[in-house]
């Protein structure tokens, strides 16, 4: 087991704050590669990505995501492609789709976090309004983005916590006694 | 009494439309996400319209913006503190309220 992945995953904080330093191409690439290493319930693979640099489309975005606080250099959209669950038959209310959603979601962030860069999820923007920016196919539901780019030196802090918490409050042993 | 009121123009079109966007979007996004990000929500609407007129604002207006609605962004993210942002957004309201004085025939500042 590798100590530098543990640190990896402790150290990773999200960013609402960057620079407008851009991101190398490779760079993007790499983190793209490491998402789709994600697992992926039944390995569907139903997630696609939708990688934004355009300053004028980044723009537009943020005006309808009042939860992305970052103005970052690049917006990586994970979306869900209806088309693949037609072909398996499945519902779009099956939970693997958003817990497919989840895995590379937090592959993206770890990834970017051992690239040296910053990152940060936003679910807050309106769906509708994101489709109608980007020309999404029909098929597609923009699920979640993740911004990336370099953390600003003048990063505030994270928001703080409800409360104060360590694995053990989150975890339960073996089976829950009898009443 | 109109006399008395600032009539500067402080918004362009573009940046009314923006405005306009955040609050239709953050009303939409609202009906799936906790209450309490509500008031969240709302001050981010505060704090673009605020550094959107800021630079064509009076005066009167001038302190109120920079000093108060730059501490927003860091409101938020105490969020979790109820009583600590109860007490900012207090003093947010009574800040708003001299800033509406300054610019009402009421007091002298208005006149
Ligand atoms: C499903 C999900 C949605 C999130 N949406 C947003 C968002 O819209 N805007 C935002 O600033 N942060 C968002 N976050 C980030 C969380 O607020 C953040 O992970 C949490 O405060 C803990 O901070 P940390 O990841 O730095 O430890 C989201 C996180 C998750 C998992």
């Amino acid at each position: 087991m590798s100590e530098t992945v543990l640190e990896n995953i402790r150290t990773r904080r999200v960013v609402r704050e960057m620079t407008d330093q851009p991101v190398a191409q490779e760079q993007i690439e790499k983190i793209l590669e490491a998402a789709r290493w994600a697992p992926s319930g039944g390995n569907l693979r139903p997630n696609r990505y939708i990688v934004v640099e355009d300053p004028e489309t980044r723009r537009l975005i943020r005006l309808v995501s009042p939860g992305m606080f970052q103005k970052a250099p690049v917006l990586i959209l994970i979306c869900t492609d209806g088309d693949v669950l037609t072909e398996h038959s499945l519902p779009p209310t099956d939970r693997a789709l958003l817990i497919d959603i989840g895995t590379a979601a937090q592959t993206i962030m770890l990834a970017t976090h051992a690239l040296g860069l910053a990152s940060g999820p936003v679910t807050s923007y309106s769906k509708e309004a994101v489709k109608v920016i980007l020309n999404l196919p029909a098929s597609y539901s923009p699920e979640m983005f993740i911004c990336i780019g370099h953390k600003a030196e003048t990063t505030r802090r994270g928001m703080t916590a409800w409360k104060r918490i360590t694995w053990r409050d989150l975890t339960h042993w073996e089976r829950f006694p009898d009443d | 009494m109109a006399e008395a009121m600032s009539e500067n123009w402080v918004l362009k079109e573009d940046e009314a439309i923006e405005l306009l966007a955040l609050l239709i979007t953050s009303a939409r996004i609202q009906m799936d996400e906790p209450a309490h990000y509500g008031p969240l929500r709302l001050l981010t609407a505060t704090e673009r319209l605020s550094s959107a007129i800021l630079e064509r604002a009076s005066d009167k207006s001038r302190g109120f913006l920079q000093g108060n609605i730059e501490r927003i962004p860091d409101m938020h993210m105490q969020m979790s503190d109820t009583e600590a942002y109860a007490t900012g957004l207090d003093e947010l309201c009574r800040q708003v309220a001299q800033c509406l004085l300054r610019h009402s025939p009421l007091t002298e500042d208005g006149s």
